[in-house]
């Protein structure tokens, strides 16, 4: 029988008149890295800190490793590694005393060297005080922080915010490493991006459910792009709108703006007979995505598989 | 909760400092003072007298200024309730709530600390951080024993014990508050608000009989001041005491249950029309 690192039933909460967890139902085996992805406000983070026991649901049930977090929050904690999505850090303390103070509340079980090993792969400075650092060298705080102890579940908040291309890769690789240490990563975002290069896969909420589970590729397929073309001079784009899930956006003198909604050989094929002197590609975000596919089906529940 | 209790402390490090060494330049400057004073003898009856007795009564035990413990209480332990409480309701309220406010107090409590382990190590690192200032508010007053003070170390020190019981009320109060109201700055000023009045209160009492019984309702209704010089009064000691452990225990029970917030304070919860409500619920 397999191990399920994280159970999740029925789990609901609200904070004053706001609904904030509908009933999400979530299961990640041991070992698997999940992507769980929704719009700002779907309830990400508000099911995170409940499997934290940070605040309490108004009902369903929830098991971390078997453990249930109310019950026994302490033993939950020695499981995880949290790296929170709005992150606060005592400001007059060095990393090195913030890590080392989270080392002792761990009972003094986390390997220096290993420490240093993670700040020496992120650039970080150990001696620096918080209060000194930017935004990015304080997720890298987070980062070691929630990664230090090696901890068999990973809980992580937009681990990449704040962080340039080349270190989120760094922290990629880390969390994979993770994850080949024996580790399950539950990790939140929003960056499309992020979560196919990592995830293996993906749950999706909105508005307080998880509307969808699946593998990140079934989710690439319903991204849209958007591209902006920009053309050698003044052109007839009607050819282009008849493409199949091709829609004209806007068009300024030579410059056309298109949506594509799956495959893009179609548009590259057509704009083969044009005079292309640029051209744009941009994923939209997944709000917008959401937006997009709501609009398309007009579902409150959509299934993926309908949308490609 | 070891370790929780030693960072805490350290963070009160400054604090502590700061608030020792000002409160105790100011005991050891009255410490010097105290023979001049008392070695003006009838000079100084004579200017009491000139006072209005009602400005005398609000002062309470100004007629025995020339002993050790009207000294005591007249210069210094009469109003350390007011101004070291600011450190206590400051201290105190900011412990969780404060934390809480500024994001912290989230990750904190993600690691394998429980919420009772946390909320005890760092109110034992208030009621230190106190224990502490009044311990170098002791040593600085110990002066004026060679400098003419007809009094011991330890009868010196009786007083600091009432006055630590007053703090913590006014500590614990304002950790309550804080966990009540919606932030912990308020809390604060509420329970030092709340001290400065009990302070006025048994000014007023020194001048009106009548407003003895609401006084006996105060926590200064039960604090000994410089008197306790000549002897401890337990029964005030203990109760002072036993109410703060009650706040405390109150405080404990609402950190237990609560819901610890990212970041900012809580906002008033207002009533809202039904369909306000019906709007809310859709976001």
């Amino acid at each position: 029988m397999e191990t399920m690192a994280l159970v999740v039933e029925g789990l609901t909460k609200s904070y004053g008149d706001v609904r904030a967890l509908r009933g999400v139902d979530l299961e990640v085996r041991a070992g698997e890295i999940v992507g769980f992805l929704g719009p700002n406000g779907a309830g990400k983070t508000t099911t995170i800190r409940c499997l934290l026991d940070l605040i309490r649901p108004d009902s369903g049930s929830i098991r971390v490793f078997g453990i249930d977090p109310q019950a026994d929050p302490v033993a939950v904690c020695q499981q995880v590694g949290y790296l929170p999505g709005e992150l606060a850090l005592e400001p007059n303390q060095t990393a090195a005393e913030i890590l080392r103070y989270f080392s002792r509340l761990r009972g003094n079980r986390v390997d220096w060297a290993f420490v240093r090993t993670l700040a020496h792969r992120l650039e970080l400075d150990l001696n620096l005080t918080i209060k000194n650092m930017s935004k990015g060298n304080k997720q890298k705080v987070a980062v070691v922080q929630a990664l230090m102890a090696r901890p068999p579940l990973l809980l992580l908040d937009e681990p990449t915010s704040g962080l340039d291309p080349l270190m989120q890769q760094e922290v990629y690789r880390l969390i994979k490493e993770a994850q080949a240490g024996g580790a399950t990563v539950f990790f939140s975002s929003h960056i499309i991006a992020e979560v196919e290069t990592i995830a293996e896969r993906v749950a999706i909420i909105r508005q307080g459910v998880i509307v969808e589970e699946a593998e990140p590729e079934a989710l690439v397929n319903i991204a849209v792009r958007r591209l902006r073309v920009r053309f050698q001079e003044p052109v007839e784009v009607q050819p282009l709108a008849a493409v199949p899930g091709v829609t004209i956006l806007s068009q300024d003198d030579s410059v056309v703006t298109v949506q594509v909604a799956g495959e893009m050989d179609g548009l590259v094929k057509a704009l083969a007979a044009y005079p292309v002197s640029d051209l744009e590609t941009e994923r939209p975000s997944l709000e917008e995505i959401f937006l997009s596919y709501y609009e398309a089906t007009g579902d409150e529940q959509p299934q993926i598989e309908e949308a490609v | 909760m070891w370790a929780e209790f030693l960072y805490h402390l350290r963070r009160l490090r400054g604090r502590i400092i700061g608030w020792g060494i000002g409160i105790g330049l100011y005991g050891l400057m009255m410490a010097w003072f105290y023979d001049a004073v008392t070695g003006m003898g009838a000079e100084l009856e004579a200017l009491l007298a000139s006072y209005p007795q009602e400005m005398l009564a609000f002062f309470g035990n100004v007629q025995l200024m020339n002993t050790p413990a009207g000294y005591l209480d007249t210069y210094y332990f009469s109003y350390m309730t007011m101004i070291v409480g600011i450190l206590a309701a400051s201290a105190a309220a900011g412990m969780v709530a404060g934390d809480e406010e500024r994001g912290v107090l989230d990750l904190v409590l993600a690691h394998p600390i429980s919420r009772t382990a946390l909320f005890w190590a760092r109110l034992l690192a208030v009621v230190a951080a106190l224990a502490l200032v009044l311990l170098i508010s002791w040593l600085s007053w110990l002066p004026a024993i060679p400098w003419g003070m007809e009094i011991t170390a330890l009868e010196l020190l009786r007083p600091f014990l009432p006055l630590l019981a007053v703090l913590l009320f006014i500590g614990t109060l304002a950790l309550l508050l804080s966990l009540v109201l919606p932030s912990s700055r308020l809390a604060a000023t509420l329970a030092a608000a709340a001290i400065v009045a009990n302070f006025l209160l048994v000014g007023l009492a020194n001048m009106n009989d009548d407003l003895q019984p609401v006084l006996d309702w105060t926590p200064l209704g039960y604090y000994q001041g410089g008197l306790a010089v000549n002897g401890l009064e337990w029964s005030w000691l203990l109760s002072l005491l036993g109410v703060s452990l009650l706040f405390a225990l109150l405080a404990w029970l609402l950190f237990q249950r609560r819901d610890i917030r990212v970041g900012g304070e809580r906002s008033w919860r207002m009533p809202r029309s039904g369909r306000r409500r019906e709007a809310a619920s859709e976001t």
